[in-house]
């Protein structure tokens, strides 16, 4: 990939399921190693575009490259992906539901893979129980496993759907922690939320709202544009909300 | 295909299910009882000796059919299905790796009715014992390939439990099991001679009660690989589809 590749570029993308469409005609560029929010409420569309970049399902028209390729198999290892649901092994413990990602996500060498296996577990603070059985554990536990099974293989790339819905404020501010560590990396993160809290750790955000970005730049420069130089987010969202309706009316 | 992912995948499966203890002692327990119940409903042991072929083949299908149906469900209901496509795994690698995974307990059941059927419930055959599992094991395969393959098209336990009566319960009044498919009317014995229950009712009967080889009962073996080979394609060709729904 060459160095000014957007990590991730989508292009005219358009996806309905039946006659319900989805997403219409969006396109974003994500640059390597930031944190990208998508942020809006829920059924923007914010779901059905990740899935999209991860290759889970085909755009109706449109194209999508991730680190210059379209997504498929063949890039599939280098991409972490962190669904909204836990999808974990519950009767497996900690350890095995990591190391079970990690082999399916091409990590052979045994010494390698046990190695990244435990820094997974340590960097979400979960080596000391790493043999509980993921029953066991409450549900923000829960997703701290799916964080580190996501990014067990060091991907370049990390996808995570609404990772920080149902934690508290405490947790939410290590995940963003978390988060700050894997961009400095180099990681490239695109994240999916529906609350301004979130936004305004990530470095790029895009708004959404029915299947489509209504406004994307800096958490700064999208409070910038409201005109008030003391505005919130949530009044940037709004904002964008109603200059929308206006270009649309 | 990458056989070591289709080997993790099983692996997975296999320790899964080893830690989930009611379920390792259902799948030993479950057999048993009905096995029990079928010895006493039929004192008379040569109509057992007759009718133990067609419930070999039966439970096989029916047990097979409902753990790894119920099981890949899970499978896409908690997601791990879809984290899985997302990952660089072939749908023929998840596939194979959730066959083998599965037929472990399969076959683990299977041993169980048919040593439970020979040596507590007395039932006389005259073929190979080691052919008889050989070709319940063809049965087991295509059963949980077919499993695999429903489990697609049910969105909760409760849409896969009816499929039983769709798929398991038609097979066993149409396929011989209880009455001769050639006293069916025409058309029933045409329907018959599509569903995979039929070989292996026959086949099974043919080395029981007739002790035939499997070389014998090449045709009903041949045609039961030939719906495992189909199920398979099938379930690896329709994985994407409930994946993304």
């Amino acid at each position: 990939m060459a160095t000014d590749e957007p990590a991730v570029r989508a292009d005219e993308v358009s996806f309905n399921y039946s006659k319900l469409k989805v997403l219409d005609s969006l396109s974003l560029q994500v640059p390597p190693g930031v944190s990208f929010g998508l942020l809006g409420p829920n059924g923007a569309g914010k779901t059905t575009l990740i899935r999209l970049l991860v290759g889970l399902i085909k755009p109706k028209s449109g194209s999508i490259r991730l680190l210059g390729q379209p997504p498929s198999r063949r890039i599939a290892h280098r991409i972490g992906y962190m669904p909204q649901l836990h999808s974990l092994y519950s009767e497996l413990s900690i350890i095995q539901n990591v190391n079970f990602y990690a082999r399916i996500y091409r990590v052979t060498n045994r010494a390698e893979r046990e190695q990244w296996v435990e820094e997974a577990i340590r960097l979400v603070d979960l080596w000391e129980r790493r043999k509980d059985q993921v029953m066991k554990l409450s549900g923000g536990m829960k997703q701290r496993v799916s964080l580190a099974c996501a990014i067990v293989h060091h991907p370049p790339v990390l996808f995570l759907d609404e990772p920080t819905v149902g934690l508290d404020p405490e947790l939410r501010v290590t995940f963003w922690e978390h988060f700050a560590y894997l961009t400095s990396q180099g990681t490239t993160l695109i994240i999916s939320s529906h609350t301004m809290d979130d936004a305004a750790h990530c470095d790029l955000l895009a708004f959404m709202r029915e299947g489509k970005i209504i406004a994307r730049g800096s958490p700064a420069e999208l409070q910038q544009a409201t005109g008030k130089p003391d505005s919130t987010l949530e009044e940037a969202f709004l904002y964008s909300i109603h200059r929308e309706a206006g270009n649309g009316s | 295909m990458v056989p070591s992912q289709a080997f993790t995948i099983a692996t997975r499966i296999v320790n899964q299910l080893i830690r989930d203890r009611r379920t390792m002692a259902m799948i030993v327990i479950v057999p048993l009882v009905v096995m029990s119940l079928i010895g006493l409903s039929f004192p008379e042991s040569t109509v057992l000796d007759y009718i133990a072929p067609a419930l070999l083949a039966t439970l096989a299908l029916f047990f097979s059919f409902l753990l790894t149906g119920i099981s890949f469900l899970r499978e896409r209901s908690q997601g791990t299905l879809e984290r899985i496509m997302a990952s660089p795994v072939s749908r023929l690698d998840i596939v194979v790796g959730y066959l083998f995974g599965f037929f472990l307990f399969a076959l683990t059941q299977t041993i169980i009715i048919i040593l439970f059927t020979i040596y507590v419930l007395d039932v006389h055959y005259y073929g190979e014992l080691w052919q008889i599992f050989i070709f319940q094991i063809v049965i087991i395969t295509g059963a949980v390939n077919l499993g695999i393959f429903t489990s697609t098209f049910a969105r909760n336990e409760f849409q896969m439990v009816q499929f039983i009566p769709l798929i398991v319960v038609p097979q066993i009044f149409l396929c011989g099991v209880i009455w001769p498919v050639e006293q069916m009317p025409d058309y029933l014995q045409w329907l018959s001679s599509v569903l995979p229950l039929t070989y292996a009712v026959d086949g099974l009967r043919d080395i029981m009660l007739s002790g035939k080889s499997l070389l014998d009962v090449g045709l009903d073996l041949a045609v039961m690989v030939g719906f495992t080979v189909v199920f398979s394609i099938l379930a690896a060709v329709t994985l994407r589809r409930g994946a993304a729904s």
